[in-house]
């Protein structure tokens, strides 16, 4: 495989590139404020890390049946044994993907707009070794699908997963758009607190701005301080003309009992949460969303909402989960799926038409939160 | 000093007895369980401990809150293993404490003494890393299926002892009743402080005219026989709302690791089951560690994929049916380290502080006192409605809530053992939360 020079950008299907949108070269880190000290790349390398966990809890949950995902194994490290993850991890891997499974399909399979453009836009922010392109053009969000998907994430990361990439034929083979499936795929080394600081410097090889376009956040926009999280998001939204909208993935809810624990344990490891304090509930979340311009409509659910809810998962869908292992840590998976939510919001008649029907309005059960402030 | 004093010893340091040692323990303690029926007999005083899962440092944390073996006459619920990190140590030096004094420490099972079971939660894994093979796990579990399924505690105080503890906070005390007789729960902390007392709503003596209690509701002559008006403690059901409990006095306290069983009306029945055997997946050995107590009516199936959902009227009719004012169970992860329902007619009681020390909750146990004065004593038979009934019938709605009287509890709530630093392994994984 070609390395693509400067840029840092593996991508394929060059010749659908939109014109105007070239490459002009930036430096891999063209940070010039020289200020990183080693401690903060000693942070940054944590969060980096934290890819690791995901990856490999999402290994575990296919190989036990949560998931159908053939391509998850493909990103481990070679020689990486598949780790075993408690039930309670599997299940929070299989709710978390499930969910933003039902936002992407439906997105793709949404009749666009009469004499509209079918193509579609992910923005997946923090992407790490994420398959779900791959699964997306297997069909799993439907059969006509044309995508542009851009991929974001530390040079590290994008190195590694290029790697996986090339290692792979199985991956590598699905990058060349056909007729069937026309999608195409840009990985991007950067750093999106550059994007943050410094906006009017970074164009993203490939963007299409009029397309319909969706931003996902996995675990990602919460490592970085409130205010840089939403400069990255409003980065997109200035750049984006069409419809737009976002997923984010994120914990919440860190001042009861078991959130104290949680920012205490994950602080200890060196891992800052820093949106949490600032946007701490499923209402806060919500809000957030709004003030950044997603004014159509806001939702958001916690994960164990989620899993308990047959809109989101069927009962039938449920008792083939329940089945795949015992859980003993029925307590447990309660207190950690009710400290990660799903949060999104848009503004476009695509997601409209879309996501409309998905219930994501406060709840009884939210009082709990507004005792803390 | 015996081998086994020394065994203790150093399991009390947190460090694993040699494999030859475990061995010997374990065919000892099997020789002790064999000789115990389904159902253990324990007299109160007693001290009943829910589930500790490997979490060693905080089982001696709850030692040092509770009074050490054989000064305390101990309880423990089940789950000993798995989750933590250090469950070959804790369950080996309760198994020695076993051995060493028989008649002070009582081990029933968990659903967690199973080989199926701690091959998915840690136990396994953990005796192949401290041993290189699988034979101590492997003792261990011929011990598990020789664990009793409950225990049947009798001689219980309905009276709280006086306690000498300290107040913590001396502004609470003037709501609280003067009385230990009128004490129905007393809360402390693990300094030793009291933080809560709550009154054992005792309706006024049957000569006194009704209608004069009522009018005179604010008297401080009455103050006693009033629940002061505030919010019960976290955990219990004796919120200002409460009627205290209601249950027969001086019936015996059940205790089992998960619950009931719709297979299982009578105590008698639970000795019947062949309990020597790895836990079955189902039926009713299998739901008396699985089952949990909800809010529905009846039985509904449970969340675990095992043991059943059961309400307060299964619960409520199987303590009248068996003469029990209480039924105690471990099991579940209560964030306040305990909780009473369905009328204070069952208690999840939960040891673990800070489960997987993660969950960021208090751990607590429960003392219940010996009745010393024989006031009120009655003769209880087990299983014999008819006898209850002929009691009970009779009365009237303020004397049946006379007669039917919980024991006084007394809960220590207790926070996680300050972290030693060989307390967490230095690499945990992260991903212990999904990142």
């Amino acid at each position: 495989m070609a390395s693509i020079p400067n840029l840092n950008t593996l991508r394929r299907g060059g010749q659908r590139r939109r014109g105007g949108r070239g490459g002009r070269a930036v430096p891999e880190n063209d940070d010039t404020s020289n200020l990183e000290n080693s401690e903060n790349e000693k942070n940054d390398r944590i969060i980096q890390q934290t890819d690791y966990d995901a990856s490999s809890s999402r290994v575990s949950a296919v190989a036990l049946g949560y998931l159908d995902d053939p391509y998850a194994q493909l990103f481990l490290q070679p020689g990486e044994q598949i780790a075993k993850r408690y039930p309670m991890h599997n299940r929070g891997s299989y709710v978390r993907t499930t969910a933003i499974d039902r936002f992407v399909t439906s997105f793709i399979r949404h009749p666009s707009m009469e004499g509209g453009d079918a193509k579609r836009q992910i923005i997946s922010l923090g992407a790490g070794s994420d398959t779900r392109f791959w699964r997306l053009c297997r069909g799993d969000h439907g059969r006509r699908t044309d995508v542009v998907y851009h991929e974001l994430d530390f040079e590290k990361n994008v190195e590694q997963k290029r790697q996986a990439i090339e290692r792979a034929p199985e991956l590598e083979s699905q990058l060349e758009p056909t007729a069937e499936m026309p999608s195409t795929y840009f990985l991007h080394a950067l750093d999106l607190r550059t994007l943050a600081r410094s906006p009017t410097e970074h164009k993203i090889t490939g963007l299409n701005p009029s397309l319909p376009t969706l931003l996902l956040s996995e675990c990602c926009l919460c490592y970085v301080p409130p205010d840089t999280a939403t400069s990255i998001i409003k980065y997109f939204t200035n750049i984006i003309n069409g419809p737009v909208a976002v997923i984010l993935y994120e914990p919440i809810r860190p001042y009861d009992p078991f959130g104290r624990t949680m920012v205490a344990n994950l602080g200890s490891r060196g891992i800052q949460l820093q949106t949490l304090r600032r946007f701490h509930s499923l209402e806060a979340q919500r809000k957030r969303l709004q003030m950044a311009g997603f004014d159509d409509k806001q939702g958001a659910r916690d994960i164990h909402q989620i899993w308990t809810d047959n809109d989101w998962i069927s009962e039938a869908e449920r008792e083939r989960v329940e089945k795949l292992e015992w859980l003993d840590e029925v307590e447990e998976w309660e207190l950690i799926g009710s400290h990660y939510c799903v949060t999104w919001g848009w503004k476009g008649d695509v997601f409209s038409g879309a996501w409309e029907g998905i219930e994501g309005g406060r709840t009884g059960s939210e009082a709990r939160d507004d005792e803390f402030g | 000093m015996s081998d086994l004093d020394r065994a203790i010893e150093q399991l009390r340091a947190c460090r694993p007895i040699p494999e030859n040692q475990v061995r010997e323990l374990c065919y000892k303690a099997r020789e002790l369980l064999i000789e115990e029926g389904n159902v253990v007999a324990v007299d109160a005083p007693v001290t009943i401990c829910g589930d500790i899962h490997g979490q060693f440092h905080d089982l001696m944390e709850l030692f040092r809150v509770g009074g050490d073996v054989p000064d305390t006459n101990y309880l423990f619920m089940g789950d000993f293993v798995d989750r933590g990190f250090y469950s070959l140590e804790s369950f080996l030096l309760l198994l020695c404490l076993k051995v060493r004094y028989p008649d002070r420490i009582t081990l029933i099972r968990g659903n967690h003494e199973s080989r199926q079971i701690t091959t998915v939660y840690g136990f396994y894994d953990e005796c192949q890393r401290k041993y290189g093979s699988a034979n101590v796990w492997r003792y261990c579990c011929e011990v598990f299926d020789f664990l009793a399924l409950g225990a049947l505690i009798t001689g219980a105080s309905t009276d709280m002892q006086p306690s000498d503890a300290n107040i913590a906070d001396i502004n609470s005390q003037s709501q609280w009743p003067s009385e230990p007789s009128d004490i129905e729960i007393e809360i402390l902390n693990q300094h030793n402080q009291i933080t809560h007392r709550y009154p054992r709503h005792r309706p006024a003596p049957i000569s006194q005219d009704l209608s004069q209690l009522s009018n005179t509701p604010s008297s401080p002559s009455q103050a006693p026989d009033q629940a002061p008006v505030r919010n019960g403690a976290p955990g219990t059901g004796a919120s200002g709302h409460s009627r205290g409990s209601n249950n027969n006095k001086d019936g015996a306290v059940f205790c089992v690791h998960g619950g009931l069983s719709p297979l299982i009306d009578t105590i008698d029945k639970i000795r019947l089951l062949d309990r020597k055997q790895e836990v079955p997946h189902e039926g009713a050995m299998c739901d008396l560690l699985w089952s949990d107590p909800d809010e529905i009516d009846g039985w509904g199936l449970s969340p675990r994929g095992a043991g059943f959902l059961f309400g307060a009227d299964i619960v409520k009719c199987f303590n009248y049916k068996n003469d029990l004012s209480l039924v105690c169970r471990a099991h579940q992860l209560v964030m306040e380290g305990f909780k009473e329902m369905f009328d204070s007619t069952i208690v999840t009681v939960w040891s673990a502080p800070n489960y997987c020390y993660r969950c960021g909750n208090v751990a607590a146990i429960l003392e219940l006192g010996e009745d010393g004065s024989n006031a009120g004593y009655m003769p209880r038979s087990n299983g014999d409605p008819n006898r209850s009934q002929g009691i009970v019938a009779p009365l009237g709605e303020r004397e049946q809530a006379l007669m039917k009287m919980g024991p006084g509890r007394r809960y220590r709530v207790f926070e996680a053992a300050p972290q030693d630093p060989r307390g967490m392994p230095a690499k945990k994984p992260v991903a212990d939360y999904f990142l």
